[in-house]
């Protein structure tokens, strides 16, 4: 059984490429057995379609729920409240004396600026680890590294916040952020948990969810298309690059995809290593200042404001609202994923009009 | 054996190709002066504990089409793939003896795999093009070994290896299309093409029309025929009229031994073993 | 023929891409190793069996003494209440999308497609959606009411931790199911129907037992999902260092218990950690090489079973 996949793609990304025939075969073969009794046998299949129905529906109550708590305050800012600022002072505010508007445009960059960086380097360091686990790897090498892939993508998200607050937020503070930052960026101290930190620690949490599929969608380009550039004389390598990659690019379009929805539902990890302020980023001390500048997220700010401040309505209302920004995403993410893989398989294989 | 009967049901079975044969055969396109383009000696070789060939010597001539005949499972495919060294991918594969091409061992130190195998090409029994257009199939191959190309010079060498290939008619018009809108045998011959494009000496076939039908199948064997004025030709094949139809020498191999090698028409008419008798009149396949 | 030069170029290309692949992989493991060893590092001397049976000692104090074991304790009820939630629903959901459904009708690919929406959902949006819900005064049973209001729930317990997560791993322990009831061989399903068994007599009987060890390795799994969870139980179950009673040893204080606050390993940890309000980071370490283990424990349970299974050929 194929357990290795399973533990990182709960969404079947994986099992897009390699939908399984024998199975409806299986099916036909039980279709055979009588039908089932009269007795209280006949209970079980409504029954289970009970279940199955639940199952695929509740996520419709779910969205309903999310929605409707957040309907109160799209209808009351609307577009606003992602193109204004101010989301920490306006949480104070509603805190103390009831203030109702919000603006995350902070929120929203961050977690763009976060979910981009981390899935560029989940990108390059995991199609590294990809071409090594289906290509390079020794025979006996394998199977222990697959099992330290699927290792990491069962640590949880808080232990890799945690390393990272102890280890790599203090170097940056310690070996990166230059000694004068202080008169540099004058808004806040740089204090090490930064957008750097923020992206490093991102990008291995996701990679493992990239790293399954890539090597799925690696393996699954025919063994023809190698030996033919073999035979004509590439070089085991470029024979990867140029005929194996990209064969396989619509199972890692839906690879990356599925690495980006991971990154941008991160709370926790974000929350401790990104930064505890909604500021953006900006090149306009150029890149390593805005590399060294915290950042905050939509999922970060939902855990940061504590379920305790949930209580109050208005700010309940801000909550559901980014809430509903993240579901819309995860939404879109989730749905393009299939798209994208349809899409690029189709171009692939481009039939011509013309036929001879 | 009754060589005259044999002889009569190959003519019947094969009235055009025989005459074509007939016109281009001649004693001194037989035996040929020219030395051996490759030396095969003593050559054996192993699967981890599985024994494949053994004790295979056989030279091949240059520009003549050889070919390797016997029943699945023989080693002629196996032979093949030693001559290019593809086995050398695979972990359990040892071989012994020696195999020289133009004077060089194979396996010597100065030779180097990518140059080998662009110097002997390969074509498969299943089409293989590249996922990506007719044009980009032939050019990738071409850029891999040249680096960069012009623009102008890639059109010439695409053009070239498409005409040497018998497809340039077929698909001058169709250039950008991908690989797969091409039939079977257009697909073969583009492999074929692609191959040509990297100037080997040497091009080896294995079964390249055991997918194909009859008219790409002729189609391809015209192709051979044509080719071999210019290059070795080495081809694998189930198709004993195939082997009669166009190769000048054939080497007959079963259960990984090399049985008997000569001259085709003499192997086919007076075999000296009996088992290549029985091969060959179908008593076993 | 040239059997002997080829561009310097492409044998460059060629040894870089190599290097760099391998680079790639040592960079990942060397990741792997290092924060295991380092947890290790930080949290061996911490890890002892006092820490493990003792619990937290709120205080505002840094580094305050006190051990892991309400942590431990609010983890392992959640694990089990969540496993509850979602094993019948997972397991029945699967048996009648292998056996009973029709791939071809538009209820089944509606069905997928509501699964495959629902493993996309962060686990925040499932925390507020947690809160949504269970505020509602309807659900008021389910929470113990702090502030005796009957407009809405207090809307946070283990209870509704446990509702929550179990639909957030449902999607998974589904496909995991499914997958181990359709790979069960056809041979099995040929020899039911030939003993003229009743196809719900054949799945109980034949198909499910077969199918075990592929389910128990997804139920397994689907622990360790929860046990590592943090933004789902920090927003339905806040970060209490206390239990709602004193005596939650006690059986009978159970549903006391789960209607009422904790924390389990890793909201101990949040809060302990250096960014959170705790401030006690030796905690948090050795609650992290506790939950770590754990976790490791699990999938290792999980890759031994699925072993088991391939080895015996069931």
């Amino acid at each position: 059984m194929a357990s290795d996949e399973i533990v990182v793609d709960p969404g079947g990304i994986a099992g897009l490429a390699a939908p399984g025939a024998s199975a409806r075969e299986s099916r036909q073969a039980i279709d055979v057995c009588a039908p089932d009794r009269k007795d209280a046998e006949w209970l079980v299949k409504p029954l289970l379609l009970a279940a199955a129905l639940f199952s695929g529906l509740v996520v419709t109550v779910l969205i309903g729920f999310v929605f409707w708590r957040a309907w109160p305050l799209w209808h009351a800012q609307g577009i606003t409240f992602l193109t204004t600022s101010g989301w920490d002072q306006q949480l104070e505010d509603a805190w103390n004396s009831g203030g109702r508007t919000f603006g995350v445009l902070p929120l929203l960059v961050g977690t763009l600026l976060t979910t981009l960086g981390a899935v560029l380097v989940a990108l390059i360091i995991g199609l590294g680890c990809a071409v090594f686990l289906a290509e390079l790897a020794p025979g006996w090498l394998r199977r222990p590294f697959e099992t330290i892939v699927q290792l990491m993508a069962g640590i949880p998200s808080v232990v890799f916040g945690l390393v990272g607050l102890a280890v790599v937020v203090p170097y940056i503070a310690d070996h990166l952020v230059p000694a004068n930052s202080g008169d540099v960026v004058t808004e806040i101290p740089l204090d090490g948990s930064c957008l750097l930190a923020a992206i490093i620690v991102l990008s291995f949490m996701i990679l493992p969810f990239f790293v399954t599929v890539a090597v799925d969608a690696l393996r699954s380009v025919p063994r023809s298309y190698m030996d033919g550039g073999l035979a004509l004389g590439m070089t085991r390598w470029r024979a990867i690059t140029r005929i194996q990659i990209p064969s396989a690019t619509p199972g890692l379009v839906a690879g990356i995809v599925l690495a980006a929805s991971r990154a941008i539902g991160e709370a926790i990890a974000m929350s401790m290593v990104a930064g505890a302020l909604a500021f953006i980023p900006t090149m306009q001390h150029g890149p390593l200042y805005m590399l060294l500048e915290p950042v905050r997220t939509m999922a970060s700010a939902i855990v940061d404001t504590g379920a305790d401040a949930a209580d109050v309505p208005a700010i309940s209302a801000a909550l559901f609202g980014l809430a509903s920004v993240l579901l819309t995403f995860s939404l879109l993410l989730s749905l393009s994923a299939r798209w994208a893989f349809g899409y690029f398989s189709r171009r692939m294989n481009i039939v011509s009009s013309r036929r001879v | 054996m009754s060589d005259s009967t044999m002889t009569d049901e190959v003519i019947a079975f094969d009235d055009e190709f025989l005459s074509q044969l007939e016109g281009q055969m001649s004693v001194e396109r037989i035996a040929s002066e020219a030395p051996p383009i490759i030396e095969i000696e003593n050559m054996g070789c192993v699967y981890g504990k599985k024994r494949a060939l053994e004790g295979v010597t056989l030279d091949i001539p240059r520009d003549r089409i050889t070919a390797f005949i016997g029943p699945s499972g023989c080693g002629k495919s196996t032979a093949l793939r030693c001559l290019n060294r593809m086995n050398d991918d695979i972990p359990s594969f040892k071989m012994d003896g020696r195999i020289t091409i133009e004077g060089q061992d194979i396996h010597g130190r100065q030779v180097n795999l990518t140059a080998l195998r662009r110097a002997v090409g390969m074509v498969f029994q299943q089409p293989n093009p590249f996922p990506m257009s007719i044009y980009d199939n032939i050019a990738l191959a071409v850029k891999e070994q040249r680096g960069r190309v012009a623009r102008a010079e890639l059109d010439t060498i695409v053009e070239g290896s498409l005409e040497q290939a018998s497809l340039w008619t077929e698909v001058k018009d169709s250039l950008k299309d991908s690989a797969f809108s091409l039939s079977g045998g257009q697909q073969q011959r583009l492999c074929i093409a692609r191959a040509l494009a990297v100037t080997p000496g040497v091009i080896m076939l294995d079964e390249p029309c055991a997918s194909l039908d009859p008219i790409s199948t002729a189609k391809i064997e015209e192709l051979l025929l044509a080719l071999s004025a210019e290059y070795t030709i080495i081809i694998v094949t189930h198709n004993l009229a195939q082997a009669h139809r166009i190769s000048d020498q054939v080497a007959f191999f079963l259960m990984g031994k090399l049985v008997e090698v000569g001259e085709t028409r003499a192997v086919f008419e007076s075999p000296r073993y009996e088992e290549t008798g029985n091969y060959i009149t179908g008593r076993f396949g | 023929m040239n059997l002997t030069s080829v561009s310097r170029r492409t044998q460059l290309s060629s040894a870089v891409g190599h290097t760099l692949s391998w680079l790639a992989a040592l960079a990942v493991a060397g990741v792997c190793f290092f924060i295991v060893g380092y947890l290790v590092y930080q949290g061996l001397h911490s890890v002892s069996v006092a820490f493990l049976t003792t619990d937290p000692s709120p205080s505002l104090a840094e580094n305050a003494g006190g051990g892991v074991r309400i942590p431990i304790v609010g983890s392992a009820l959640l694990v089990g209440l969540s496993m509850l939630v979602a094993f019948p629903l997972a397991i029945a959901t699967a048996v009648y999308l292998a056996e009973y459904m029709d791939e071809t009708k538009l209820l089944t690919r509606t069905v997928r497609i509501g699964l495959e929406v629902l493993a996309s959902v962060p686990s925040v949006v499932f925390g507020m959606f947690g809160l949504a819900l269970f505020t509602l005064p309807a659900f008021a049973f389910l929470s113990s009411s702090g502030a005796q209001d009957a407009s809405s729930a207090f809307g946070r317990s283990f209870f509704v931790a446990a509702i929550v997560m179990g639909i957030h791993v449902l999607p998974f322990v589904i496909k995991v199911s499914e997958e181990a009831i359709r790979s069960v061989p056809i041979a099995h399903r040929q020899g039911a129907a030939a003993l003229g068994i009743t196809k719900w007599r054949a799945i109980r009987k034949v198909i499910l037992p077969a199918a075990g060890p592929g389910v128990a390795t997804g139920v397994i799994l689907g622990m360790g999902l929860v046990a590592g969870d943090t933004a789902i139980v920090w927003l339905t179950l806040g970060g209490t260092m206390t239990m709602a009673t004193d005596q939650w040893w006690r059986p009978d204080q159970l549903l006391t218990v789960m209607r009422g606050t904790g924390s389990t390993l890793t909201t101990f940890i949040y809060f302990n950690s250096p960014a959170g309000d705790g401030n006690s980071p030796q905690l948090a370490f050795g609650a992290a090489l506790v939950l770590i283990l754990l976790v490791l424990a699990l999938n290792f349970l999980a890759v031994l079973i699925a072993r088991v299974q391939t080895n015996t050929g069931r």
